[in-house]
């Protein structure tokens, strides 16, 4: 396989998060025009900011062909501040 | 393989010295994100009430001026790795336009905010949303700087297939940057 086509491969997917990126985004500004709120609500747009973060991290950054200590740095960081960020929700709303 | 390309291979793209900054300023943001949580733990009504004066649409309108931005540099990146000079230089300056687009809003939203006579001081929820957007738009503008120059060299054929660890490493900071607005934008603008 020659370079031109492997960029383009490594492409594709690229392309595929841009437009997964835009879709959820479109959805997390319905939810918020809505004005719709609580535990539910709350637990989809961090589900929701948990995938696009980790793609970006993934295929934008590249991380996901590297070694697995730079992608886990990341990866643990997401978890950490979103499960953090659910519990202050939780303690908010309980 | 040769030796270099495994080289590569063991570190994430550009600079490493940049990954070091990536990961310190990821940093920063996360205490800014849980300190606004646990603060809005504190006083729900507060910060549910002053949401609402927020201009959620060009929040939107910014993430996916962001997210098109950070896919413009993925293409220049792409662009360079076959060793299309110009290419890469088109895709960053579409990318910077964008930046800009997202400066432009952004002094909108601030304006707009500083003319109702709501200042940090306003409120617990007004000194988090104007700190972390503010802290976030001097990152877009230093992002914008590190592409404008990267783009300069690419379009002077700076960069090749071989060597270009400068695109890389200007792009992996704008991705943090977009990366950093993906979680602020519904924490503060949508999360109720």
């Amino acid at each position: 396989m020659n370079k031109t086509t492997t960029t383009k491969s490594n492409l594709r997917p690229c392309t595929w998060v841009w437009l997964t990126l835009m879709v959820l985004t479109l959805a997390v500004l319905t939810v918020g025009q809505m004005g719709l709120g609580g535990v539910t609500i709350v637990a989809l747009l961090l589900v929701s900011t948990l995938v696009k973060t980790h793609i970006v991290a993934d295929y934008f950054m590249g991380l996901k062909q590297g070694r697995l200590l730079w992608r886990m740095i990341i990866i643990v960081y997401l978890w950490i501040i979103v499960s953090m960020i659910g519990l202050a929700y939780w303690l908010g709303i309980s | 393989m040769t030796q270099s390309h495994t080289k590569i291979s063991q570190y994430p793209p550009g600079d490493f010295a940049i990954w070091i900054f990536i990961y310190a300023e990821l940093l920063v943001f996360g205490i800014f994100f849980l300190s606004y949580a646990f603060a809005r733990s504190q006083n729900v009504e507060l910060f549910n009430e002053s949401q609402l004066n927020l201009n959620r649409i060009s929040g939107a309108i910014n993430t996916l001026i962001l997210i098109t931005s950070s896919y413009f540099v993925v293409r220049a990146v792409a662009a360079i790795r076959e060793n299309k000079s110009l290419l890469c230089a088109r895709w960053l300056l579409a990318a910077i336009v964008l930046a800009g687009a997202f400066i432009g809003i952004k002094l909108f939203e601030f304006i707009s905010i500083y003319s109702e006579g709501i200042s940090l001081s306003t409120n617990t929820f007004y000194m988090f949303y104007l700190s972390m957007t503010f802290f976030h738009f001097m990152h877009v503008i230093m992002g914008m700087v590190i592409l404008i120059a990267v783009m300069l060299k690419a379009k002077q054929g700076g960069y090749s297939n071989e060597d270009h660890t400068g695109v890389e490493t200007g792009a992996s900071y704008w991705h943090m940057v977009d990366l950093v607005w993906i979680i602020l934008f519904p924490l503060v603008y949508v999360m109720r």
